[in-house]
C-alpha cells in the first residue's frame, strides 16, 4: 500500500510539469495585454512600457517561461501583476477560507444526501422515496446564485440573525455553506440512491436477508458498505470542485476566497496568479484522487493495489 | 412525526441565539464599494476607486470640492511666469504628516522627483512627466519648471493621484509605501487585510481643526451589487456605491436609507471610425446621431439615472460649453442617408467597451434605433482583454476593426484639456491614447495646442469653445447621456458625497448618534 501511494506520489511530478507548461502557454495566448490593462486607458504609450517593463512582460517569451519554470522548482512563483505582491501570499491568504468553506459545506451535505439517498432507495418508490428526489431535483436545479441571494434576503436582512457577508466568525460560514452544499447534497442522495438499489438487489443480500438478519443490519452493514464505491468517488469530485472556490458563492456572500482570487486575476490577465491556481487545482485533484483510491481499499478490503 | 414542531422550534432558537447585537461603538463607518483596491500609493493607481479611498490619508497641494471644484489643499496659492513654463507655489504651514514629519517644500520635490523617475515604473507617470524639474525655494515655497507650456497643470496637481506622501516615509519604505502610506490627511492608516477591508482611524494632528468628526472608516470591498443592497439594509455598512439602478426601489423603501442621484461628468457615446467608409462621411455619421433617441435610451437602459447628452464636454468640466442635446429627428437623418449615397442603409459592427447589463441595454437599444434608418448591426460586448486587444491597443490605423464603439470617460482632472486631448486630438489615435474616432481636425489640434500654451482664460475658453463646436459639427461621436450616480447611505452618515467623476469627497463626513 505505501508502496502504491510512493508511486502515486512520483507520478505526480511529470502530471504537473505538463500542466505547468499548457497553464504557461494557455494564459499567455488569452488576448489581451496586461500592461496595458494595468496602465488604464489613460495611460501614454511611454506609461505603459514602464509599466510592461516593470511586470517583466518585455522579455522574449521563452525567457519568461524559463523564468515562470526555474522559478517554481524554487519555490517561487513570481509577483501577482494586479498587486505586485507574491503570488504565494495572495494564494496562501486566500487558501484556507475556500478550503474551511468547503469543509463546511461538505460534512452536513455529504451526510444529509447519504441519508436521504439511504432512505430513498430502501421505501423505494414510496413517499419517502419521492419526498427525498423531489428535494434533490430542486438541489440540483435551484441555481447557487439564486439560492445564496434568497437565504442571504431572508436570514440576514429581514430576520437579522446572521451576518451578511465577510468570514470573520463561524456565523458567518452558516449561509454560504449552506448554498455551496445544496447542491452537492442533491448529487449524494441520488448518487446513494442508485448505488443502493442496485445493491438491494444481490444475491448476497438476498442470502443476507434469507439467514434472518434484521433489515437493518442488512442495510447497514451489507448494503452501505458495497454501495459506498462510486458515492466516495463522487465525493472526492465534488470536494475537488469545490476547493477551486465556488466564484458564485464567493461573489455573493464576499466571501475572500480563491474563486474571488481567478475572476479578478483573469479579468486583470494577471499571469502569475491563473497560472499557480491551475497548477494549485491540478495538484488538488490528483491527491483527492489518491486518497478516494486509498479509501476504496478501506472501504472493501478486497481491493488490493501494488 | 410529532417531534417535528419541536425540532422546528429548537433551530428557530438556535438561530435566534446567534442573533447579532447591534455594535455600540457610535462614531466608526464602514463604506461598502465595488471592487478591491489595488494599491494605496495614488501615483501607481488607475481606478477611481482606491485613488477615491487613498482621499482618507493623502491630500494633494489642490483638490476638488464636492462639486469638482479646484480648491487648494496644503498649497495655499501659486504664480505662473509669464512664458508658462514655471509654477511658484506657497505651501500652507502648521501641517504634519502622520509620522510627525513637518510638511515642507522638500515633500513638494520628493513627490514630484519620485513620479518623474521613469525608474520608478508608477502608473501615473504620464500624468508628470511635463515636470522638468522641482526645487525647494524657502521651507514653505516650491518651484516647479515644466518642459513645455501647459496651462492646465494646477489640474494635473489637483487630480487625486498628486497627493503629498512623507518624505520620510518614503525614504524608510521605498517600493513598500503602498502597505505604508503616510500621509497629511484626516486619518490615519489602521490596517489593510487585502482580501477583507482597508481600516483608517482620525489623526489626531490634523491641521483642520475640529476634523474628522468620525473615529474610524472601513473601507470594505463588496463585489455583488444585492449584496451591497444587502449590507446597507441590515446597518453593517452606512455608505455604498454605486448602487446599480434596478435596486432603487428596493433601496428607496427602506425608512433608514437615503438615496442620492448626484451629477456627473461620465459621458457616454458612440464613435465612430472617421477613417474608415462609410464612416468618413460626415454626412452618415450625422444621420446616425439624429436616428437615436437619446430621452428613451436615458430611460431604457439606465432607468432614468441619465440625462442626454448636451455636448462633446459634459456640464462640470472647466470650460464646457452646452450644444446639444443633439434632436431626434428620423425624416432629416434618412435624408442625410440618402445624400449620403446610402439610401437602404449598409451593414457594419457595433463594439461595446463594456459588458455589463447596463451595456448589453444601450447596445441593443442602439441596434433598434439604427435599424429604422436601414443600418443593420452586428453586436459585440466586448471583454476587458479583447477591448485592450481589439481597440487600446491596435498598432495600425489604417486596419483598425473597430466601427461603431460604445464607450465612455470621465476626465479625472476636471479640466476641458483631458476631456478633448485624449479623445479627439489627431495625436491620440490608438494605441497612444484613446481617440476611438480616429478623429483628425486640424482645427480642433491647433485650439487644443493653443488653448493649453496660454494662460489667459478668456482665450483659453474661446479655443475650447471652437473646439467643441467644430467637433459638434463633424460629429466624430453621436453624444449619447451623460449618467448620474447613484449612492445611498444611512440617515444618520452625513457629509459623504459622490463627485462628479465618481470619487467620494468626505471631508465633512459625520455620524450622528
Amino acid at each position: 500500500m505505501l508502496q502504491y501511494i510512493v508511486k502515486r506520489l512520483l507520478g505526480l511530478i511529470p502530471t504537473l510539469i505538463l500542466v505547468g507548461a499548457l497553464a504557461f502557454l494557455f494564459v499567455h495566448l488569452l488576448p489581451g495585454d496586461p500592461a496595458r490593462l494595468a496602465a488604464g486607458p489613460d495611460a501614454t504609450p511611454e506609461t505603459v512600457a514602464l509599466v510592461r517593463q516593470d511586470l517583466g512582460l518585455d522579455e522574449p517569451l521563452p525567457q519568461q517561461f524559463l523564468r515562470f519554470a526555474s522559478g517554481i522548482v524554487h519555490g517561487d512563483f513570481g509577483r501577482s501583476l494586479r498587486t505586485k505582491r507574491p503570488v504565494s501570499v495572495e494564494i496562501g491568504e486566500r487558501f484556507m477560507p475556500t478550503f474551511w468553506l468547503t469543509v463546511a459545506a461538505m460534512s452536513w451535505s455529504v451526510i444529509l444526501g447519504m441519508a436521504i439517498g439511504i432512505v430513498s432507495a430502501v421505501w423505494r418508490n414510496r413517499w419517502p422515496d419521492r419526498l427525498g428526489m423531489a428535494l434533490a431535483v430542486s438541489g440540483i436545479s435551484f441555481p447557487a446564485f439564486a439560492l445564496g441571494m434568497v437565504l442571504m434576503q431572508v436570514f440576514a436582512v429581514q430576520l437579522n440573525w446572521l451576518p451578511t457577508v465577510g468570514a470573520d466568525s463561524w456565523r458567518h460560514y452558516i449561509l454560504p455553506s449552506l448554498t455551496l452544499g445544496a447542491a452537492v447534497a442533491a448529487i449524494m442522495a441520488r448518487f446513494t440512491r442508485s448505488s443502493f438499489v442496485d445493491i438491494l438487489h444481490e444475491d448476497y443480500v438476498r442470502t443476507a436477508r434469507a439467514k434472518g438478519l434484521t433489515e437493518a443490519t442488512v442495510v447497514v452493514k451489507h448494503g452501505l458498505r458495497n454501495a459506498l464505491i462510486p458515492v466516495v468517488t463522487m465525493m472526492g469530485l465534488q470536494f475537488g470542485f469545490l476547493l477551486g472556490g465556488s466564484i458564485v458563492v464567493e461573489v455573493v456572500f464576499n466571501w475572500p476566497g480563491m474563486g474571488r482570487l481567478l475572476v479578478d486575476a483573469v479579468d486583470m490577465r494577471d499571469y502569475p496568479v491563473i497560472q499557480a491556481e491551475i497548477l494549485l487545482f491540478s495538484l488538488e485533484f490528483i491527491l483527492i484522487n489518491l486518497v478516494v483510491d486509498v479509501l476504496y481499499a478501506v472501504i472493501n478490503p478486497a481491493i488490493r493495489y501494488r | 412525526m410529532k417531534s417535528l414542531p419541536r425540532l422546528l422550534a429548537a433551530v428557530v432558537l438556535a438561530f435566534a441565539a446567534l442573533a447579532a447585537g447591534p455594535s455600540t461603538a457610535s462614531k466608526d463607518v464602514v463604506f461598502a464599494v465595488a471592487s478591491t483596491f489595488t494599491t494605496t500609493d495614488p501615483y501607481d493607481a488607475n481606478d477611481t476607486l482606491s485613488q477615491a479611498m487613498a482621499k482618507s490619508f493623502y491630500e494633494g497641494l489642490y483638490g476638488f470640492d464636492k462639486d469638482m471644484k479646484m480648491i487648494p489643499v496644503l498649497a495655499e496659492s501659486h504664480t505662473v511666469s509669464k512664458d508658462g513654463l514655471v509654477y511658484t507655489l506657497k505651501l500652507r504651514k502648521g501641517v504634519k504628516f502622520h509620522d510627525g514629519t513637518d510638511f515642507k517644500a522638500d515633500a513638494v520635490k520628493a513627490n514630484f522627483d519620485r513620479v518623474t523617475n521613469p525608474d520608478n515604473k508608477l502608473k501615473r507617470y504620464g500624468l508628470y512627466s511635463n515636470i522638468a524639474k522641482t526645487e525647494v525655494v524657502d521651507d514653505y515655497t516650491a518651484r516647479i519648471t515644466l518642459k513645455t507650456a501647459f496651462s492646465a497643470f494646477i489640474n494635473n496637481l489637483a487630480h487625486p493621484s498628486g497627493v503629498m506622501i512623507s518624505p520620510t516615509a518614503l525614504a524608510k519604505y521605498g517600493k513598500d509605501i503602498a502597505s505604508n502610506p503616510v500621509g497629511t490627511g484626516p486619518f490615519k492608516f489602521v490596517e489593510w487585510n487585502r482580501t477583507d477591508y482597508l481600516k483608517v482611524a482620525k489623526f489626531d494632528g490634523y491641521w483642520r481643526k475640529g476634523y474628522p468628526k468620525v473615529d474610524t472608516i472601513t473601507w470594505k470591498p463588496v463585489i455583488d451589487s444585492n449584496s451591497r443592497a444587502a449590507v446597507m439594509q441590515t446597518g453593517e455598512a452606512q455608505f455604498t456605491f454605486p448602487v446599480p439602478y434596478e435596486l432603487d426601489a428596493v433601496l428607496r423603501s427602506k425608512p433608514q436609507l437615503e438615496l442620492v442621484a448626484a451629477p456627473s461628468i461620465v459621458i457616454r457615446y458612440l464613435s465612430m471610425n472617421t477613417q474608415q467608409k462609410p464612416f468618413d462621411n460626415a454626412k452618415v455619421r450625422q444621420a446616425i446621431a439624429y436616428a437615436i433617441n437619446k430621452a428613451a435610451l436615458a430611460k431604457v437602459a439606465f432607468n432614468g439615472y441619465a440625462a442626454p447628452a448636451e455636448g462633446v464636454v459634459p456640464e462640470g468640466v472647466e470650460y464646457s460649453v452646452k450644444l446639444g442635446p443633439w434632436p431626434y429627428d428620423l425624416r432629416k437623418a434618412k435624408s442625410l442617408m440618402a445624400e449620403a449615397g446610402y439610401p437602404k442603409g449598409f451593414e457594419t459592427e457595433l463594439w461595446s467597451a463594456y459588458n455589463h447589463t447596463i451595456a448589453q441595454k444601450v447596445t441593443q437599444f442602439l441596434q433598434q434605433q439604427l435599424a429604422q434608418i436601414g443600418i443593420k448591426v452586428k453586436i459585440t460586448l466586448l471583454e476587458a482583454g479583447q477591448r485592450v486587444e481589439k481597440v487600446e491597443s491596435w498598432p495600425d490605423p489604417a486596419t483598425a476593426p473597430v466601427r461603431l464603439y460604445y464607450v465612455g470617460w470621465s476626465a479625472s482632472t476636471g479640466e476641458a484639456d483631458w476631456a478633448l486631448r485624449p479623445l479627439l486630438g489627431s495625436e491620440s489615435w490608438p494605441p497612444r491614447l484613446f481617440n476611438t474616432a480616429y478623429y483628425k481636425s486640424d482645427r480642433v489640434d491647433k485650439d487644443i495646442h493653443s488653448a493649453l500654451a496660454t494662460s489667459d482664460k478668456t482665450k483659453k475658453a474661446a479655443f475650447y469653445e471652437d473646439a467643441q463646436q467644430t467637433i459638434w459639427k463633424d460629429a466624430p461621436w453621436a453624444p449619447l447621456v451623460t449618467e448620474k450616480l447613484l449612492s445611498a447611505h444611512n440617515k444618520k452618515l452625513t457629509g459623504v458625497y459622490v463627485m462628479p467623476d465618481a470619487s467620494f469627497n468626505f471631508t465633512e463626513i459625520n455620524l450622528k448618534p
